[in-house]
């Protein structure tokens, strides 16, 4: 997956309607709640492999954050 | 009195006939606007006929079940012609008497694709942040008396139901954050073309069923009127919850 189809993807995982970039800082976002965590998750597993954790997320500032835990 | 405004959009399925018809004439009726879908063309311009605004009745000729795992991308396209959704009344659905003899995976299959997958799929699409309205969006859907009382040849039309009362519950508690409400409403015998092929063809009539329902059999207007209010900001302080509409037969 390129940055560009990762960036895509979480448009979608997020439901936003923001346009996302690596540096977009995560709590900016009206999106980011604890449902949208659990869907972040869910996609890193089934897209990456990446078993995560929330006690990650509270670590994660940025989409370039989890873009790294997916391993981009 | 206007309830709605014409900026609200209502999505109601099984429009050409029965509840869903009723429901989709008394909202256009008190000012919303309506994106009627239904699988008959014919019966749907006659809906947009007879209803008082039809520049606020938006007809959608579709089959849900056809494309079930291509729901999202027509919700998506629905929202792009009519922007976003304030709610939905699902009020499509079959009937499916059988004693469990008779039952076998292709006949639970149907039932369930258009009485449990395809509003459970219509609704993950519209509570997509992009296509509703947010808070006071409100979403009712039509299960079934059955779904709580249970009646012989009914195991899979009561097991449709039920699962479509629970899972509206969870799902408004996984929404309320939003401000969004679901809501089912129950009803008993009401005279539409299901329960008239359905009396048919096991001889129950409103006579015979008269000391069950003391009032007999409801009218499709009788259930309309309870879920445009569920859809209505009348009703904000109400989500999660499976009413029964039944003349007080079952108390």
């Amino acid at each position: 997956m390129t940055i560009n189809e990762f960036l895509n993807e979480m448009v979608d995982v997020l439901q936003t309607e923001e346009d996302l970039n690596m540096d977009t800082v995560l709590s900016s976002l009206a999106e980011w709640d604890s449902l949208s965590i659990m869907a972040t998750m869910a996609f890193l597993e089934k897209n990456f492999n990446v078993k995560t954790t929330m006690k990650d997320f509270r670590e994660m500032k940025t989409i370039g954050d989890i873009a790294s835990k997916a391993g981009l | 009195m206007m309830l709605f405004s014409s900026d609200q959009f209502y999505i109601v399925t099984g429009a050409s006939s029965g509840i869903g018809e009723q429901t989709a004439l008394l909202l256009n009726e008190l000012g919303a606007s309506v994106v009627a879908i239904a699988r008959n063309k014919v019966r749907l311009e006659h809906l947009k006929q007879k209803c008082k605004y039809p520049e606020n009745m938006y007809i959608e000729v579709k089959d849900l079940t056809s494309e079930i795992t291509e729901i999202s991308s027509f919700i998506k396209s629905l929202c792009k012609k009519f922007g976003k959704f304030s709610g939905m009344a699902y009020c499509a659905g079959v009937s499916c008497v059988k004693p469990l003899q008779l039952v076998d995976y292709g006949v639970m299959q149907d039932a369930f694709n258009i009485n449990y997958f395809v509003p459970m799929l219509m609704t993950k699409a519209l509570l997509d942040r992009r296509n509703n309205k947010g808070n006071g969006t409100s979403l009712v859907f039509v299960s079934s008396l059955d779904a709580q009382i249970c009646t012989r040849g009914q195991s899979v039309y009561s097991g449709t139901k039920a699962a479509l009362s629970a899972s509206v519950k969870a799902i408004s508690k996984e929404v309320s954050g939003a401000g969004i409400r679901l809501n089912s409403v129950l009803p008993s015998m009401i005279k539409t073309q299901m329960t008239e092929d359905y009396s048919k063809l096991y001889n129950v009539s409103e006579e015979l069923q008269k000391d069950k329902y003391p009032w007999g059999w409801g009218e499709p207007l009788d259930v309309a009127n309870l879920i445009v209010f569920l859809l209505s900001d009348k009703s904000k302080f109400i989500s999660g919850q499976n009413y029964i509409i039944d003349s007080g037969g079952v108390i």
